[in-house]
């Protein structure tokens, strides 16, 4: 690990003002470069890999950014909340997309530390991307190629990506939340804004050397989740049954009258460079006749482009397998 | 040298085989517990290893001009500067000790040590260690067991191989033959206690705590490394955490660290990284299998015929005995068993929990569901027809002992095998498929001699001292047990004090033999002294306190040594086993869940119910992570290969944790072993075998499809 310095801030204000450079967002960071600090379970683990070597790290877990508050249909969680907090919080108790998408991460030790904010900015588990002794990649090394490609990938994405980068968004909780349309608040040295979590990534078929939108300096302070009329559930598969990221996942938020897709919101984790909105999925789905042939349809037609090298070739049919069994579950349709 | 002290004193109850608790437990629940590392010097330097990053190659430039003048950088040391040091073992044609480092510019695989710096703190030298510039002229590796340029040689690794009979007169005689390929990938043994090594030396004394599974022979090889007499070397290695056969070479990182306290004049220690646990203290190989099996309609096998490759590194040996199950497990007159060895540009594979059998075991319990399926006839009495009441691989000599039709029939009692639908694919529960397996283990026998040193004091109570290693198993206490039953003492008067070179030598704390050769000595080191006492009458506090009188102590020292089989008209036995799986696969996303896991066990004399049980709870839950999540995964993307592992990370690495766990059940049979008068066997490796092959041919009978790979992942089901 290369030297730094470590400094905690007490407010908003200062923490903006400390970071100058757009680190945040890049996929690299190097000793010209200050950036943000939550529970450290990915910041410290690409610093100790060598893949990154910030020269200062502003601690933001302090500060006053933990509470969930539920302000009319929208839960409003601060960033600085942790994994462990927000499953076990009572505005989630029947949220079931989003208190599993949290209690089926990583593991209780890990989840303690880990923060929401740092979780929807965390980066690929891409092996290549995290071995600096890797010259290929595209990520960390534009123009250098994809070590992946053709290499181990059995965890890599196959939707958002191409030749260029295959790297997953590992995320469970923001697949959850942009299947909720949660949106994240944040705050920068000119103020404030807020977007849909569906807009703070970028794919990696549009530009692996950045995961992210924000501006230097720019913090996330909250994220605001619409709590839907609606049955929600998560499912992960995943060689071990605990402590692992997924293969595939599914969120699923639907609501069935009268036999009839009134609404329905769909996330894959997994496969994407981005936390995954099903759109196609949808589109099939929205106000049609909820049956298993349909979300067959459904899931066929969002993996249709899906983009497979040799160690991925089997992650579209898990995916379509995946979703269809969780929108059975979560509306309870047998035929 | 660490001591254990036990609660209850003065009482002399027979211990034998109950399960009284751990010696060490407290120790180690409280943290107490003095890890090799604990026992370094305070004021110890610090290296880190710099590894290759080819797999093969010459070092060209070591330029350490930068890394030195980062702060606190002591030394960097490499193949320029280092002292030389003499391979241990050398001469030996299939044994010969891993080379220690920095001796030449050759690169031999990815993660080969090219250099190291030793600094203040650890996190100096892993600072200035990237600023260390190697370059290196690089050659072409091979590393895949597939590439047609490795050179396979036919070199019969621990004696594997083996004719029997006429095997095309076997299969001639079949009414039918099953014939497949078996894949298992590699393994990395992944211990939770990194391992360490410090050095500290006096002149030509050198000082050792390091992390092995052998002091004894540890302390032989630095003493050959150096040219210093024996006496002068000590390895201390009171406790470890976790080893699972990892520790049982003197491996470069030891050299390491004496290399590093000779050059700069102070103790060193090194702690390798997880990263390099992968690459610096060996790994279960890869195999690749080839089973055919001949059989009568009734299910007599007529012919076995099992050949397996697998990798060893090029300037490596790895006695590993893929066959050694097969070899005596079924009564076959007509066999032949083949081990090749392939030698790549890999990290030295070594022993893992079982070394080879846990390999070899999968492909034949496999192959021998397939038969079973092939006739039709159930998996268990295919087994327990073709039982070898006597040793087919040792003229047919009797066993020592053996309950594996016992094993077989309990373990189908506890599963309810029989309540099973045995057509594949028959049981259902919603999306849930369910299927049963099984697979027999017969344990390869290994032992060497054992020497220890038994001690009774003035006050009646006694001491245990030899080199031998407590890896987490229960030495610490069957010792005790085994000592304070025969001398008549309450646990808590006997202290045990192992896991020093310095004490008298002990055979490995692996290949499950040294519960057997400790428990033996002992025995025989209390006769001994029994008799210097002149003691006729019972042992006891008193008895053994008057009969030392007025001296200090009165000590023996005896050696175990293993019995000549042909002598004994009998056929030493190792343990057997019976391993019954129950799982559940999902029928749409192929994951498979272990629901119930059944153990049932012939080892002998149990010498401690309490750890013996813990022996094979681990072993099972090492056998589900060998059967369904474990793989360490060698880099083969397309470019110059480099031979990097692409998962040396334990968050990529999977080994089974509590969820993938069920309550796993077990049961030990039989009695004592004939062959020595304890009785014991061994019971450390048992445990894992079996456990892939009978997991794997339960999700044959849940789902009707047969994969012949491990680790069994979902993708290979859907
Ligand atoms: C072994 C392991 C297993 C895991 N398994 C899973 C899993 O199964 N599912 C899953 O979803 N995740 C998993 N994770 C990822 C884990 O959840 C994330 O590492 C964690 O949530 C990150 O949160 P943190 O507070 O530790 O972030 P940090 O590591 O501190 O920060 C992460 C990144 O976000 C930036 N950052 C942090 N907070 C803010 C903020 N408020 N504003 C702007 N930038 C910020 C930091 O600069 C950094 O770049 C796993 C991690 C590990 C190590
Ligand atoms: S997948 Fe992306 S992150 Fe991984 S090696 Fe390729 S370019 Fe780099």
């Amino acid at each position: 690990m290369h030297p730094f310095t470590y400094t905690r801030v007490d407010d908003v204000e200062a923490a903006s003002a400390a970071v100058t450079t757009d680190a945040v967002s890049r996929a690299v960071q190097g000793p010209d470069d200050t950036v943000f600090i939550a529970g450290g379970t990915t910041q410290l683990d690409l610093m100790r890999d060598g893949v990154w070597s910030p020269g200062t790290l502003v601690d933001v877990s302090r500060l006053p950014l933990a509470d969930v508050e539920l302000d009319e249909d929208t839960l409003v969680v601060g960033a600085a909340v942790t994994m462990a907090d927000l499953a076990r919080h009572e505005a989630v108790a029947d949220l079931d997309v989003l208190r599993d998408s949290l209690l089926l991460a990583a593991s209780p030790q890990l989840r303690s530390m880990a923060t929401v904010g740092g979780n929807v900015l965390q980066r690929t588990r891409c092996r290549y991307f995290r071995d600096p002794e890797v010259t290929q990649c595209n990520k960390r090394r534009p123009g250098s190629g994809c070590a992946a490609i053709e290499g181990t990938a059995r965890t890599h994405a196959v939707l958002g990506v191409d030749a260029g980068c295959i790297a997953v968004h590992a995320s469970d909780l923001a697949v959850a939340l942009v299947t909720l349309d949660a949106r994240v608040r944040l705050h920068g040295p000119d103020g404030g804004r807020t977007i849909p979590v569906a807009d703070l990534h970028v794919r990696a078929d549009v530009d692996p050397a950045r995961d992210n939108v924000l501006a230097a300096g720019e913090l996330v302070t909250h994220l605001e989740i619409p709590v839907p009329d609606a049955r929600t559930g998560y499912l992960k598969v995943r060689d071990r049954a605990s402590y692992e990221f997924a293969l595939t996942s599914a969120a699923v938020v639907a609501r069935v009258e009268d036999g009839i897709l009134a609404h329905v919101a769909v996330g894959l984790g997994g496969v994407g460079s981005v936390p995954w909105r099903a759109t196609r999925a949808e589109e099939v789905l929205r106000g049609q006749r909820a049956s298993l042939a349909l979300f067959e349809q459904a899931a066929a037609a969002e993996l249709a482009d899906a983009f497979t090298v040799p160690g991925t070739d089997f992650k579209p049919e898990l995916a379509r397998r995946t979703l269809v069994r969780q929108l059975r579950d979560v509306t309870e349709v047998t035929a | 040298m660490t001591t254990t002290t036990n609660a209850p004193a003065g009482t002399a109850t027979p211990v034998l085989g109950a399960g009284v608790t751990r010696v060490d437990g407290p120790l180690k629940v409280t943290g107490a517990v003095p890890y090799a590392d604990d026992l370094a010097p305070r004021d110890a330097l610090v290296g880190v290893l710099v590894g290759s990053t080819i797999a093969a190659g010459q070092i060209s430039l070591v330029d350490a001009s930068d890394a030195l003048a980062a702060p606190g950088v002591v030394a960097v040391i490499s193949h320029h500067d280092a002292p030389s040091v003499v391979r241990p073992n050398e001469a030996s044609a299939d044994e010969r000790a891993p080379r220690p480092p920095f001796q030449d510019a050759t690169v031999r695989f990815h993660g080969d040590h090219v250099a190291m710096v030793v600094a203040q703190t650890r996190e100096e030298a892993v600072h200035a260690a990237t600023l260390l510039h190697v370059s290196y002229d690089v050659s072409e590796p091979v590393v895949d067991l597939n590439d047609p340029r490795a050179t396979r040689e036919d070199d019969d690794p621990a004696g594997a191989d083996s004719t029997r009979g006429d095997l095309e007169r076997g299969l001639a005689e079949a009414d039918v033959v099953v014939a497949a390929d078996y894949v298992t990938g590699d393994n990395t043994n992944n211990p939770i206690g990194l391992f360490a090594a410090c050095a500290e030396w006096d002149g030509e004394s050198l000082h050792m705590w390091a992390t092995t599974q052998w002091p004894s022979n540890t302390a032989d090889c630095l003493a050959e490394a150096w040219g210093v007499p024996r006496e002068d070397v000590r390895v201390e290695c009171p406790y470890l955490g976790g080893g699972f056969g990892s520790g049982l070479r003197p491996w470069p990182y030891i050299h390491a660290a004496a290399i590093a306290a000779k050059v700069v004049g102070r103790p060193v220690r090194v702690v390798l990284s997880r990263p390099q646990m992968f690459t610096d203290v060996g790994h279960r190989p890869e195999t690749v299998q080839h089973v055919r099996l001949g059989a009568r309609r009734d299910g007599t096998l007529t012919a076995v015929e099992h050949t397996a490759t697998i990798p060893v590194a090029v300037d490596d040996d790895n006695p590993e005995n893929v066959v050694s199950g097969t070899r005596q497990g079924y009564a076959v007159e007509h066999l032949r068993a083949d081990v090749d060895q392939v030698r790549l540009h890999i990290s030295p594979p070594g022993s893992m929990r079982a070394p080879g059998e846990a390999q070899g075991n999968f492909a034949l319990e496999t192959a021998l569901d397939e038969l079973a399926v092939e006739l039709d006839i159930d998996p268990v009495r295919l087994r327990l027809h073709n039982d070898a009441t006597t040793n087919p691989d040792q003229d047919d000599l009797p066993w020592s002992s053996k309950a594996l039709d016992q094993c077989l029939r309990r373990g189908a009692e506890l599963i309810g095998w029989d309540d099973r639908d045995p057509a594949p694919r028959s049981m259902r529960d919603g999306d849930q498929l369910i299927g049963y397996g099984v697979a027999a283990v017969s344990f390869f026998y290994f032992q060497q001699p054992c020497t220890v040193r038994v001690v009774v004091r003035r006050d009646g109570t006694a001491a245990v001292h030899c080199a031998a290693m407590d890896i987490g198993t229960g030495t610490y206490t069957v010792v005790t047990q085994v000592a304070a039953e025969r001398l008549g003492l309450g646990l808590g008067d006997v202290e045990v004090v192992l896991g020093d070179s310095s004490l008298p030598p002990s055979p490995p704390a692996g290949g499950s033999g040294l519960a057997t050769a400790i428990s033996n000595a002992v025995a025989l080191a209390v006769t001994a002294v029994l008799d210097d006492l002149d003691l006729s009458g019972a042992p006891g506090r008193d008895a053994l306190s008057r009969a030392v009188g007025a001296r200090d102590e009165v000590a023996a020292e005896a050696t175990a040594e293993p019995p000549d089989p042909a002598e004994m008209g009998m056929s030493p036995s190792g343990a057997f086993g019976a391993k019954f799986a129950r799982v559940r696969v999902d029928a749409d996303l192929g994951l498979v869940r272990v629901e119930r896991l059944v153990s049932v066990i012939d080892c002998g004399q149990v010498l401690n119910e309490r750890t013996a049980r813990s022996q094979v709870i681990g072993g099972a839950v090492g056998g589900i992570g060998h059967a369904l999540l474990e793989h360490t995964v060698t880099d083969l993307h397309a470019g110059p290969q480099t031979g990097r592992i692409t998962n040396a990370h334990m968050a990529d690495y999977l080994i089974a944790v509590n969820a993938d766990v069920p309550d796993l059940e077990v049961e030990f049979v039989g009695g004592p072993d004939r062959l020595n008068p304890v009785g014991v066997k061994g019971v450390g490796e048992v445990g894992l075998c079996g456990v892939a092959a009978a997991i794997g041919n339960a999700v044959f009978h849940a789902t009707g499809r047969r994969v012949r790979r491990l680790p069994i992942t979902p993708d290979l089901l859907l």
